[in-house]
C-alpha cells in the first residue's frame, strides 16, 4: 500500500528535522568531547575537531534554518497537537545548539582580559618572590605576573608600537 | 595584519588559541597555526624572561606591571600553585632519562638542536657551561637563586668559550667573573667592570616547561647531564 502524501511528507520532514538535530549536536558536542582538559588528544581527532569548530557557526545556522522549515512543513501536515510537541522540542534544541556553537566555553572557564591596565613598578605591591614574565621592547619594560597569567592564559597587548601576545 | 587572540581549547595540556580575524587555531607553545586559513604560519617569538618580581624591578625600575582584574582576582592561582600543579595528572608521558613527567625543565632551541636542563640541577649548579650544536652556552642563576637566563658564551675579542664563575654579589650588581678577561658581569649578561665593560653576551631564548610538554614538542631533545 503506497503511503498517502501527507504521511510521506510527515516522514520526510520529521527525518529532516532529526538530521538537522543530529548535525547540530555533532557540531557542538564533538569538539567539546575531544578538546577537554585531562584527556589525551590524538592528532587526527584534534584536526577534525578544529575543522568542525571552525565550520560550526555557519553549519548550525543552516541547520537551524532547514530545521525550522522542516518543522513548518511537518506542522502543516500534522493536525494532532500532541504529535507536534516532540518535533517542536527538536526545533528548539536546534536553535539552542546554534547559539551554543558560538559560546567559547574555554573563556567561560578562564575569562579573557578585555581591558588591560598597567601600573608603574614602583607602585605595584607584589611579593618580591612573585614570578613574572618580563618583556623588554625598545626602551619599554613590562611584566606580567604569572599568578594572573596562569588564569587568563593570554593577553592581547601593545608595547611601544609592537603588538605582542604574552601567553602562559 | 594584527590578530586578536582568544583561548580556544587544549591539546595534550598545552593550550590552543584562535584569532578573531581569520578563525585560525594556533598552538601556544610553538606559536604555529595548526588549523584554518593561516595554517603553517608561525608567530614570531618575542624574547622574554621568567623572573622574580624583585629581580625584574631592580633591573627595570621604570617598567610597568599588568594589574589584576579585580572581578577575577579571587580565581587567580594561589601562592603554592606550582606545588599543586606538580602533582596534577598528565595525559601523555615520556618516562625517559629518569625524568618524571612534571619535572621542571629549562628548554633551549638553538644552533639547530634542542636541549633541556633540569631546573633543580641548574639552580644547584648556579652556572652551567655547556655546548649546543657546537656552540658554547651559559646558563646563569640570578641573585634571587631562582631566576635563570641563558647566553651564548662568546666574548667579543676571544676565540673560545670563557670560564665564568659565580662571585659574591656586590652593590654594582656583579654576579659573574670570566677567566678570559677578568671582567665582572651582571645577571643581564653585561660586563660592568673590567676590560669587557660595556659588552653584553647574546641572550638565548629559554622556556621553563614540564618535561612531558617539552619532550612532546622536542622529540629529539637531549638532556644536560644525561646521555
Amino acid at each position: 500500500m503506497i503511503a498517502n502524501s501527507p504521511q510521506r511528507t510527515r516522514w520526510i520532514s520529521g527525518l529532516l528535522l532529526l538530521t538537522c538535530l543530529g548535525v547540530s549536536l555533532v557540531c557542538v558536542v564533538y569538539p567539546v568531547y575531544v578538546i577537554r582538559p585531562f584527556r589525551a588528544q590524538g592528532a587526527h581527532e584534534l584536526a577534525v575537531a578544529l575543522v568542525v569548530s571552525r565550520l560550526r557557526p555557519a553549519v548550525t545556522v543552516v541547520s537551524a534554518l532547514v530545521g525550522m522549515l522542516a518543522l513548518a512543513i511537518y506542522w502543516r501536515v500534522q493536525p494532532r497537537w500532541l504529535r507536534r510537541i516532540l518535533p517542536a522540542i527538536g526545533a528548539v534544541m536546534i536553535l539552542a545548539l546554534a547559539f551554543l556553537a558560538r559560546v567559547n566555553i574555554y573563556e567561560l572557564m578562564f575569562h579573557p582580559i578585555e581591558r588591560a591596565s598597567f601600573s608603574p613598578a614602583s607602585q605595584v605591591k607584589l611579593d618580591k618572590n612573585e614570578k613574572v614574565i618580563a618583556v623588554g621592547i625598545g626602551d619599554q619594560a613590562r611584566a606580567y605576573p604569572i599568578r594572573s597569567m596562569s588564569y587568563h592564559h593570554l593577553i592581547n597587548d601593545v608595547v611601544g608600537e609592537l603588538a605582542i601576545l604574552p601567553t602562559y | 595584519m594584527r590578530l586578536t587572540f582568544h583561548l580556544a581549547g587544549i591539546n595534550n595540556q598545552n593550550f590552543i588559541m584562535r584569532d578573531e580575524e581569520t578563525g585560525t587555531y594556533w598552538q601556544q607553545i610553538t606559536g604555529l597555526a595548526i588549523s584554518g586559513p593561516l595554517k603553517g604560519t608561525r608567530l614570531t617569538l618575542v624574547p622574554s624572561d621568567e623572573l622574580n618580581f624583585a629581580t625584574w624591578k631592580a633591573e627595570q625600575p621604570g617598567g610597568t606591571v599588568l594589574n589584576d582584574i579585580p572581578k577575577y582576582a579571587a580565581e587567580y592561582s594561589p601562592e603554592n600553585w606550582d606545588v599543586r600543579m606538580s602533582r596534577a595528572p598528565v595525559v601523555i608521558s615520556f618516562r625517559e632519562h629518569g625524568l618524571k613527567d612534571r619535572d621542571l625543565m629549562l628548554g633551549i632551541q638553538a644552533f639547530g638542536v634542542s636541549r633541556a636542563y633540569l631546573y633543580a640541577q641548574v639552580k644547584k649548579e648556579k652556572v652551567v657551561k655547556d655546548y649546543m650544536g657546537g656552540q658554547a652556552i651559559l646558563l646563569v642563576v640570578g641573585p634571587d637563586e631562582e631566576s635563570v637566563r641563558a647566553f651564548r658564551n662568546r666574548i667579543t675579542g676571544t676565540n673560545q668559550a670563557s670560564d665564568f664563575y659565580r662571585i659574591v654579589a656586590n652593590a654594582q650588581g656583579s654576579l659573574l667573573m670570566d677567566a678570559a678577561t677578568g671582567s665582572e658581569w651582571n645577571f643581564q649578561g653585561c660586563a660592568i667592570l673590567g676590560t669587557s665593560k660595556g659588552q653584553c653576551l647574546a641572550q638565548l631564548p629559554m622556556l621553563k616547561d614540564y618535561w612531558f610538554d617539552w619532550r612532546n614538542y622536542n622529540p629529539t631533545t637531549t638532556i644536560y647531564g644525561k646521555k
